[in-house]
């Protein structure tokens, strides 16, 4: 239980980073499931759920006010389930481990994005109705309140999501883990690499103008001639 | 110019929170009033009268609302007299022009750039890499709301000319070209670790994105088919085994 608790407080701070921030990188799942990694003792595993994660969001960086699925709580949630069930089980096919994280995060997410969505509201009434006061000293007090309080609104939320997702997460993981047969590792990897091949398509798709698709193979060439030469 | 560096960093301070109030009705505008508040009365005699002048809808890039910020404390500071249109025209013409900017710029450049690599030093397992690209990621967006602030104070109306001028579109262009190398590297980085593990991965590799592609392209939310593809390739996998 404290695992969780440190969790869901690590994803109320990364939410604030993120939402009511400067959006410093940290609640990236590629960020976010590394710091989860050192605090639950399996860096890579939960790193190669926060890749993954990574690849399949990457498309939605672009869409700046669109209904994007709660990354900070995906990621959080994604890496927390894989470690706390690698910890607990000790599951030797990691692979499907690592999958099973990899969907609880997905799921997460967009439960997470349901959950901001409804909290949101409420602070949409909240803040239409802030008023500035006659007196500058009340004003300036009223003000500092209610960026605090709207920035604590914020992680207190996915604090509260987390805390609700994780266990759940963490269930179903074990569930599907527990479930999937022999050629799941096979499939675990396969749909692994299903969802990577989702971030090259995005990867793809944002840089497929005439001159920045140039560069875009300018990268990939150099890597395959450097390796080449190795 | 009256304010010291002390107040533009209590300035900045308030502006990196300048998301937190953010709601449809007024967007940023609390964060902005908040964020002018730090400085209120050494601009102006009647602070309360310049946060009302500010309490109006207010929407742009965050990492370009410090240049606003900024040009908005130096023309109060001026007063109206000799400005060439109101305030509001101002914070319009500033806002939109630097919200395409920043949103081209940052969201469009930079942060991809750091995710890319970030997932490039995260799958070679090289976390100082890692940390580093965090780090210098950060740096470089405080860094840029600080020029920016210091900027927009010393040039006040002059911040619309600057921006909308071609050296601009340079610099927004260098930061996507960079980002585009990137991806590129991240493209190879994974078809060279698929290719590892035998043709077939590749293969699947090459399949998955063109598909990816289309439905990315139709509108599709790729988060949701990863979701949708997951029984259906265990079940294939298991049928195949």
């Amino acid at each position: 239980m404290s695992d969780v608790l440190l969790i869901a407080l690590l994803a109320g701070l990364l939410a604030i980073d993120d939402r009511a921030g400067w959006q410093s990188l940290l609640g990236e799942p590629v960020i976010s499931s590394l710091i989860i990694g050192a605090l639950l003792g399996n860096v890579d595993a939960a790193l190669n759920v926060g890749i993954v994660l990574q690849f399949a969001w990457l498309s939605i960086g672009a869409a700046r006010g669109t209904r994007r699925p709660n990354t900070v709580v995906g990621g959080v949630v994604g890496a927390g389930a894989t470690s706390l069930v690698l910890a607990r089980t000790g599951d030797p096919r990691e692979t499907v481990v690592i999958a099973a994280g990899v969907l609880m995060g997905l799921l997460a997410a967009e439960a997470g994005a349901v959950i901001a969505r409804a909290a949101g509201e409420l602070r949409e009434r909240w803040l239409g109705n802030v008023r500035l006061s006659a007196t500058h000293e009340v004003a300036s007090r009223n003000l500092t309140v209610t960026v605090i309080g709207a920035a604590l609104f914020v992680g207190f939320a996915d604090f509260l999501t987390t805390l609700i997702l994780l266990p759940i997460a963490t269930g179903l993981s074990d569930l599907v883990v527990a479930r999937l047969g022999a050629g799941a590792a096979t499939g675990a990897t396969w749909w692994l690499v299903c969802v990577s091949a989702i971030g090259v398509a995005s990867i793809v798709r944002a840089f497929s103008t005439r001159v920045l698709v140039r560069f875009l193979a300018v990268g990939v060439a150099a890597v395959l001639l450097a390796g080449w030469l190795r | 110019m009256t304010l010291e560096r002390a107040d533009r960093l209590r300035v900045l301070a308030r502006l990196l929170f300048i998301q937190a109030t953010l709601h449809r009705k007024g967007m940023q505008n609390i964060g902005v009033m908040h964020a002018l508040d730090a400085v209120a009365p050494k601009v102006s005699r009647d602070p309360i009268g310049l946060l009302a002048r500010h309490a109006d809808h207010f929407n742009t890039n965050p990492n370009a609302a410090p240049i606003v910020v900024g040009g908005i404390l130096r023309i109060e500071e001026g007063g109206s007299a000799g400005a060439p249109a109101s305030i509001e025209r101002f914070k319009q013409a500033a806002c939109s022009a630097l919200a395409a900017m920043g949103d081209v710029m940052v969201v469009g450049g930079l942060k991809p750039l750091a995710l890319t690599l970030a997932v490039v030093s995260a799958i070679y397992s090289f976390f100082a890499g890692l940390v580093a690209i965090v780090v210098l990621y950060n740096v470089a967006l405080l860094a840029g709301r600080a020029w920016g602030l210091s900027f927009g104070y010393a040039r006040g109306w002059g911040v619309v000319d600057a921006f909308t001028g071609p050296r601009v579109q340079r610099v927004v262009m260098i930061a996507r070209v960079l980002a585009a190398l990137a991806g590129g590297v991240l493209i190879a980085v994974l078809a060279r670790a698929a290719f590892t593990e035998g043709i077939a991965h590749l293969a699947l590799l090459a399949v998955a994105t063109a598909l990816a592609w289309l439905a990315i392209r139709r509108g599709w939310n790729p988060a949701r088919l990863a979701i949708a593809l997951f029984p259906l390739v265990v079940v294939v996998a298991v049928l195949v085994k």
